[in-house]
C-alpha cells in the first residue's frame, strides 16, 4: 500500500472522529456550555488556574503528550505486520484515545479543577487515592526505564547523536541565561540557541563519539545510561528555568521542524509500505492480543494524557467548548504522528528492518527521517544525525520530567518514614538508581511492553473515574465504560503475561547476572501494578454499583 | 479590514499562539509558579498569624497589609486546595 493512502486514511478517521463522534458526545451527552464559568475563570490565581486561549493550549497539550512513545510503539509493533498496527492506531484513537483525553479534562473541569487523587477519593473511595498514587510512582519508574533504554540504544547505535545532544544541552542552558538572566530578546535567543543545536548535529557527523572517546566507551551502555540520568538529575534539582525548560524550548524547534519537513518528505517521495501487512499472531515479544495493544500506547491511547488533561489543561481552559479541540483534537494529531512513525518503519526492506530493530527503535527512526528529509535535499548523514537527536530529545524531555516528578513523589510518600527523603537530592538519586538498574538489566522490548501496559492501565483507571462521574451525574456512560473494560482486561492480561514470563525465567534459573536482576525487578513491578489495578477496579465496581442503586432509587416507580 | 484579511490575521494569530504553546507556555507557567511559591513564603512570614503562626509582630503585618490584601483570597485558596503528586507534573 502506498504511504499517501495510509496518511489519507488517518485524515479521514481524524475528520469523522473529531467532527462527528466527538461533536456528538460534546454537545449531546456532556453538553458543554460556553456560558458556564470554568475553574480557570472561577478560581483564577494567575498561576495554575489561568484562562488561556485554546490555540495556546492546543500547543501546550501537544507538547506535553507527544514524547517518544507514539513514535517507538508503531516501530516495534510493526513486527506483527503493518495492518494490525494501523487498525489499532486508527480504532484505538477513534473509540478510546480521544474519549479519555477529552473526558479527563471535562471531569476535572466540572469538579473545580480537582486532580485524579482528589477525584478518585471523591468519586470512588479514600483507599483508591492512595493506591492510585502508588501506582503512578511505579508507572513513572517504568517510563524512566523504557525511555532511558531508548536514549542509550540511540547513543550507541548512532555515533553522531551524543555530540548533537551535548550541543543541544549547551544551547538550552544558554537560552535560559539569555532569557531569564540577561533579558535578551526572545527571537535573538531562539535563533542563536537553535543554531547552536543545529551546529551540534553537523559536528556530530564530523566527529562521531567513537572518534572522540574511542569505540569501547562509545559502545558502553553504562556510560550512556549514567549520562542520561545525570542529565535528568540536573533537570530535577536545578531551578527549572536554568536547565529543564530552556532545553525543552530549544528542543521543541528541532522536533517541530523535523516533523514538519518529514511529513512534506513523505508527500514528495510517497513510498510504498514494503514490510508485510501481516506476519503472524505470535512474535518473540508475545501474542498480538494483548501485547500489540500495549506496545502501541500513546498513538492510540495513553494514561499519561489523562494526567496532563486533568492536572494541567483543565485548569486553563477558558471555555467548556474548548475541551473538544484541545483534549480530543490533539489526540487525533498524535494519532497522525503515530501513523508517520508507522510509515517510517513500514517503508523499510524486511531484511534491513530485522537487523535494525535488534539495535533499538532509534536507528529505524533516524534512517526514516534521513530518507524523508533526503527527499527534500538534506544529505543522508545529516538527516540520520537529525533523526537521532530528535529521538533522544523526545525521550529525554519526558525522562527529565518524570525524574523530577519522582523526586516530589518520593518526598510525599516517604517523608513520614524518614525526614531524609525530604531532601531533593535523595529523592532524585533514588529514582535515578532505580532507573539505571532497569536500563542496564532489562531487555528493552520487555521493558517497553511493561511501560505500555502500565500506561494503558493508567488510561483504563482514568476511564473508570470518568465512568463513575458520568454515573454519579446520571449521564449515559457506555461510551467510556466499554473502552474502560476493554483496556483494563487487555492491559492486565499483558502485564500478567509479561511479568509471568519474566519471573518464570528467574525461578527456573534460565537467566543469570544482569538479566536476573532486570527480570526480577521488572516482573515484581509488573505484578505490583496488576494487584494495585485489581484493588482499584474492585473499589471502582463498588462505586459504580452504588451509583446504579442511587439512580434506581431516584427513578419514579412504574405504574 | 476586509473579512478575508481578518481571517488571514486570525489564522496567523492561531499559528503564533500554537508555536508559543508548544515552545514557551510551560516556561511561563513554571516562572509564575516559582514566583507564587516565593509570594506564599512572604505572606506566611508576614501574615502567619492568620494561620495561627505568630512570626512577626502585628505592627509589620499591618504596614504590609495593603500589599497583601489583594492576594489573600487566592493565597488561602491555593494553600487550602487539595494537592497530590500529579500537580507536580502539569
Amino acid at each position: 500500500m502506498n504511504s499517501i493512502i495510509v496518511l489519507i486514511l488517518g485524515l479521514i478517521v481524524f475528520f469523522i472522529g473529531y467532527r462527528v463522534y466527538a461533536k456528538y458526545i460534546d454537545t449531546k451527552i456532556i453538553r458543554s456550555d460556553p456560558k458556564k464559568a470554568t475553574p480557570a475563570k472561577m478560581y483564577m490565581d494567575g498561576v495554575e488556574f489561568m484562562p488561556t486561549s485554546k490555540s495556546i493550549l492546543f500547543g501546550y497539550q501537544f507538547k506535553s503528550i507527544a514524547g517518544a512513545a507514539p513514535i517507538i510503539g508503531p516501530i516495534i509493533a510493526i513486527q506483527w505486520g503493518w495492518l494490525p498496527a494501523l487498525i489499532w492506531i486508527l480504532g484505538g484513537a477513534f473509540f478510546i484515545g480521544w474519549v479519555q483525553d477529552y473526558s479527563s479534562a471535562m471531569v476535572a473541569m466540572r469538579n473545580e479543577g480537582a486532580s485524579f487523587g482528589g477525584l478518585s477519593h471523591k468519586l470512588i473511595s479514600p483507599r483508591a487515592r492512595v493506591i492510585l498514587l502508588s501506582f503512578i510512582y511505579f508507572y513513572l519508574l517504568l517510563i524512566a526505564g523504557a525511555f532511558g533504554n531508548v536514549v542509550v540504544s540511540t547513543a550507541i547505535g548512532l555515533k553522531a547523536a551524543p555530540m548533537a545532544w551535548l550541543l543541544l544541552t549547551i544551547g538550552g542552558i544558554l537560552a535560559g541565561q539569555m532569557i531569564y538572566r540577561w533579558k535578551k530578546d526572545i527571537i535573538l535567543t531562539t535563533v542563536v540557541c537553535v543554531l547552536i543545536a543545529m551546529v551540534g548535529i553537523a559536528l556530530g557527523t564530523a566527529w562521531p563519539s567513537d572518534k572522540i572517546i574511542g569505540a569501547n566507551l562509545a559502545n558502553s551502555r553504562v556510560l550512556w545510561a549514567i549520562a542520561a540520568f545525570v542529565f535528568c538529575y540536573f533537570a530535577a534539582v536545578m531551578p527549572i528555568w536554568k536547565f529543564a525548560l530552556p532545553i525543552n524550548y530549544v528542543a521543541s524547534y528541532i522536533v517541530f521542524l523535523g516533523l514538519f519537513f518529514g511529513i512534506i518528505g513523505i508527500f514528495v517521495s510517497h513510498p510504498n509500505l514494503s514490510l508485510p501487512a501481516w506476519k503472524g499472531f505470535t512474535i518473540p515479544i508475545g501474542p498480538m492480543w494483548p501485547i500489540l495493544f500495549v506496545t502501541i500506547a500513546c498513538g492510540a491511547i495513553s494514561g499519561w494524557h489523562s494526567i496532563v488533561s486533568s492536572s494541567g489543561t483543565a485548569r486553563q481552559l477558558e471555555s467548556e467548548v474548548d475541551a473538544r479541540p484541545v483534549g480530543g483534537g490533539v489526540m487525533f494529531v498524535e494519532m497522525m504522528l503515530a501513523i508517520f512513525a508507522l510509515i517510517i518503519a513500514g517503508t523499510y526492506a524486511p531484511a534491513e528492518y530485522g537487523a535494525a530493530i535488534a539495535k533499538g527503535p532509534g536507528a529505524i527512526w533516524a534512517a526514516g527521517v534521513s530518507k524523508f528529509l533526503g527527499a527534500l535535499g538534506l544529505p543522508a548523514n545529516l538527516g540520520s544525525a537529525y533523526g537521532s537527536v530528535m529521538m533522544i530529545v523526545l525521550a529525554v524531555t519526558i525522562m527529565q520530567l518524570v525524574i523530577r516528578f519522582m523526586r516530589v513523589a518520593t518526598s510525599e510518600l516517604l517523608s513520614d518514614v524518614s525526614p531524609v527523603f525530604r531532601n531533593p537530592h535523595v529523592g532524585t538519586v533514588v529514582a535515578s538508581i532505580l532507573g539505571i538498574i532497569l536500563v542496564l538489566t532489562g531487555w528493552w522490548q520487555y521493558l517497553w511492553v511493561l511501560f505500555g501496559g502500565a500506561n494503558q492501565l493508567m488510561a483504563s483507571l482514568a476511564l473508570l473515574i470518568v465512568t463513575a462521574w458520568l454515573m454519579s451525574q446520571g449521564k449515559p456512560a457506555s461510551w467510556t465504560f466499554y473502552p474502560m473494560v476493554f483496556m483494563f482486561v487487555t492491559t492486565t492480561a499483558a502485564l500478567v503475561y509479561t511479568s509471568y514470563n519474566l519471573l518464570k525465567r528467574v525461578f527456573s534459573g534460565a537467566v543469570k547476572g544482569e538479566a536476573l536482576v532486570g527480570n526480577t525487578l521488572m516482573g515484581f513491578v509488573g505484578f505490583f501494578l496488576v494487584i494495585a489495578a485489581l484493588i482499584l477496579a474492585f473499589e471502582g465496581v463498588k462505586a459504580i454499583l452504588r451509583y446504579r442503586s442511587l439512580k434506581a432509587q431516584a427513578e419514579p416507580a412504574k405504574a | 479590514m476586509t473579512e478575508e484579511e481578518k481571517k488571514k490575521v486570525s489564522f496567523f494569530q492561531h499559528v503564533k499562539e500554537f508555536v508559543y504553546g508548544v515552545a514557551a507556555h510551560d516556561s511561563a507557567r513554571f516562572a509564575v509558579k516559582t514566583r507564587a511559591s516565593m509570594e506564599h513564603l512572604f505572606i506566611l512570614i508576614t501574615m502567619g498569624d492568620m494561620l495561627g503562626v505568630p512570626i512577626l509582630p502585628p505592627y509589620y503585618s499591618l504596614r504590609l497589609l495593603p500589599y497583601v490584601v489583594p492576594q489573600i483570597s487566592t493565597w488561602k485558596r491555593r494553600m487550602l486546595r487539595e494537592k497530590d503528586l500529579t500537580d507536580a507534573l502539569a
